[in-house]
């Protein structure tokens, strides 16, 4: 087997990805699923309440206010400066923290603190920053709140919706890229006659199955990491991130030359596709149901290479959490190589006997 | 003489129960067109398959450049061209990008696509994808790629078929010319003519077995009729004689003949090779 010839037809096949409907798909798909589900479900447009503080002293509520994640804070030097903000609508409330502040609501002086509140801003951006404020002073003030709350939810607990929709923007980001194009790439060639003449070229059948796994793994790789950035969940152990991501990628490609060898031309490949498309997509659907027994997903081959991005990208877990989904991905990917290889044999018989 | 560039000895092939090549021998030579005449279904497409390497023969030996074709020999394959009868190019690449794209599996750093694409007339049109080209321009392109590597062996099936009188005559000028340079050719072909023009012999194929190899010329002489067909016109109008030439007195024949009347056309009465290959098979070369 000659890697340079291999590495001829993938570099053919990527430069012709643009001049293909499907290639084009699969780029384009991640987006669109971000941003609708994100639209439906997520935060796209719910932007974070915006905050502008003047403080002129180094008061604690600025401090605690730059932790938070749900609170846009931008810190001014003039309170007339943000005054104008507020009312320009930049900013969704003001207020001014005097060099004294903190000192004088420790003492019991109860200061004046003015908030400013923009007219335009939204009634629920208004609440939390009323009352994130007044909760602040009391921290600072070190006095208990005068009523005890119980807290009962409604609803499912855990992550919201927007998260547990990420593996299934995934899984589409990977099938399609990583399995869909080089399946329909090797049932064109099939169709168009090209594989025949590619096979009595010095070019042998797999150095056409593996440029076309390795077209389906590069494709699936970096949408993979297009659809974790676009939803902002990049974990923290790039390293570890790479190489699950690399695991599905491969993984799904396997998949997808496996398709491609098996199907006669792009009808068998589309129903073959959708035949298993559900037990592809299965384990993506325990994800959004976490009430589910969740042991079922394990059933799926697809879990053991979208769990570990979900551990590492998601739940920002290491390598001790997916060291075995990644072992027994490996183990199903190896063991599909031999039929790959009577697919491919039945591949070549039946473009022979055409 | 040199050693044969393409050698076959009693190979056969079967589909299933169906025996499509019965064991059939024969050798072309480097520079020799041997032209394979068959009608659907003969073996020759089946042939062409063991010879590149397609498929194995179930018995018998097959050989290119002196080397066993089932050995799966990239070297082999990096020898020989083959011209499919289906039109199977990229169509998505221009002219020129498929040339490289095949020059580069052949690990050929610098074709020269535009100048083997200007010998079938296609330098203008390298650079416009192949989608856009006539069925005419396709078969070109076709022929181009086979000959991108400088095979010393060509496998051409039926590099012709359905094309206009000119882009034929282009076409086998170029086959000629690959033929010159020393390249052994094996084509396939329904068109009598066309294997008649090209080629040094040709073999007939029928049901799987060759029936006949030899010269076209040879052929005709076995097996055509050798007579002059003379056509008159006299008092009584237009009339027609037929003689024969082997005779001993053909030559008296045809001085009275042309003496009888006013000569209007004289005509050789040779055989076309589809006359031979029906007379000996009973079939056309159609069929």
């Amino acid at each position: 087997m000659s890697l340079t010839r291999m590495f001829k037809i993938f570099r053919k096949d990527l430069a012709l990805g643009p001049r293909s409907p499907i290639f084009m798909w699969a780029i384009i798909l991640p987006f669109a699923l971000t941003f609708i589900l994100q639209v439906a479900f997520g935060s796209l447009f719910s932007a974070k309440p915006r905050l502008a503080i003047v403080d002129q002293g180094a008061s604690e509520i600025t401090a605690s206010i730059k932790q938070m994640d749900g609170i846009e804070l931008t810190l001014l030097d003039s309170a007339d400066e943000m005054r104008a903000g507020v009312e320009a609508n930049d900013f969704d409330a003001g207020l001014v923290l005097s060099s004294g502040f903190d000192a004088a609501v420790k003492s019991g002086d109860k200061p004046l603190l003015d908030l400013y509140i923009g007219g335009e801003s939204l009634a629920s951006n208004r609440i939390i920053l009323s009352v994130t404020t007044l909760d602040l002073v009391r921290q600072v003030e070190d006095s208990a709140p005068p009523v005890d709350v119980r807290v009962e939810n409604f609803g499912n607990e855990g992550l919201p919706i927007s998260v547990r929709l990420v593996p299934v923007i995934m899984m589409y980001a990977l099938f399609i890229a990583g399995a869909f194009v080089p399946a329909s790439s090797l049932v064109e060639e099939k169709e168009n006659g090209t594989l025949s003449a590619l096979l009595v070229s010095p070019v042998k059948a797999s150095e056409v199955l593996l440029a076309k796994g390795l077209l389906g793994t590069t494709l699936a790789f970096v949408m993979a990491f297009m659809t974790l950035f676009l939803n902002d969940a990049l974990g923290g152990q790039p390293f570890l991130l790479v190489v699950v991501v690399l695991a599905a990628a491969a993984f799904s490609s396997v998949l997808g030359v496996a398709i491609g060898a098996a199907s006669r031309d792009s009808a068998s490949m589309f129903t073959l596709v959708k035949g298993s498309g559900i037990f592809l997509f299965a384990p993506v659907a325990f994800y959004l149901f976490p009430e589910w027994p969740q042991w079922i997903a394990k059933l799926f081959p697809t879990y053991w290479t979208i769990d570990p991005i979900w551990q590492v990208a998601v739940l920002g877990k290491g390598f001790d959490a997916v060291w075995l989904d990644l072992l027994v991905a490996l183990a199903i990917a190896l063991a599909l190589i031999p039929l790959i290889r009577l697919l491919s044999i039945r591949m070549q018989r039946k473009l022979v006997a055409e | 003489m040199t050693d044969a560039a393409i050698k076959v000895e009693d190979i056969t092939y079967s589909y299933g129960d169906l025996q499509a090549v019965k064991g059939i021998s024969f050798e072309v030579q480097p520079g020799e067109i041997l032209g394979f005449l068959g009608p659907n279904g003969a073996g020759k497409s089946t042939t062409i398959k063991m010879l590149t390497g397609q498929i194995a023969p179930k018995s018998g030996l097959a050989q290119i450049l002196g080397k066993d074709i089932t050995l799966d020999d990239p070297d082999i394959q990096a020898r020989i061209g083959v011209c499919f009868e289906e039109k199977n190019l990229y169509l998505s690449m221009s002219g020129k990008e498929n040339l490289d794209f095949y020059a580069s599996l052949y690990g050929i750093k610098d074709a020269g696509s535009v100048e083997i694409l200007r010998r079938v007339g296609l330098a203008d049109r390298a650079k416009d994808r192949v989608k856009t080209y006539s069925k005419g321009m396709r078969q070109r392109m076709m022929i181009s790629r086979a000959f991108i590597n400088s095979p010393d062996v060509l496998f051409l099936d039926e590099p012709t078929d359905g094309l206009d009188p000119v882009t034929s005559a282009s076409i086998r000028n170029t086959i000629k010319e690959e033929a010159g340079r020393g390249a052994a050719v094996l084509l396939t072909t329904h068109d009598m003519f066309e294997a008649d023009e090209l080629s040094n012999r040709v073999a007939f194929l029928n049901d799987g077995v060759i029936v006949a190899l030899d010269t076209p010329e040879n052929l005709k002489l076995k097996y055509g009729k050798r007579s002059v067909k003379i056509r008159l016109r006299d008092g009584a109008g237009v009339r027609e004689e037929t003689v024969a030439l082997d005779a001993p007195e053909s030559g008296e024949l045809i001085k009275a003949a042309v003496g009888s009347g006013e000569v209007l056309t004289i005509h050789t009465e040779e055989a076309t090779l589809e006359d031979i290959f029906i007379k000996m098979t009973g079939r056309g070369l159609a069929g």
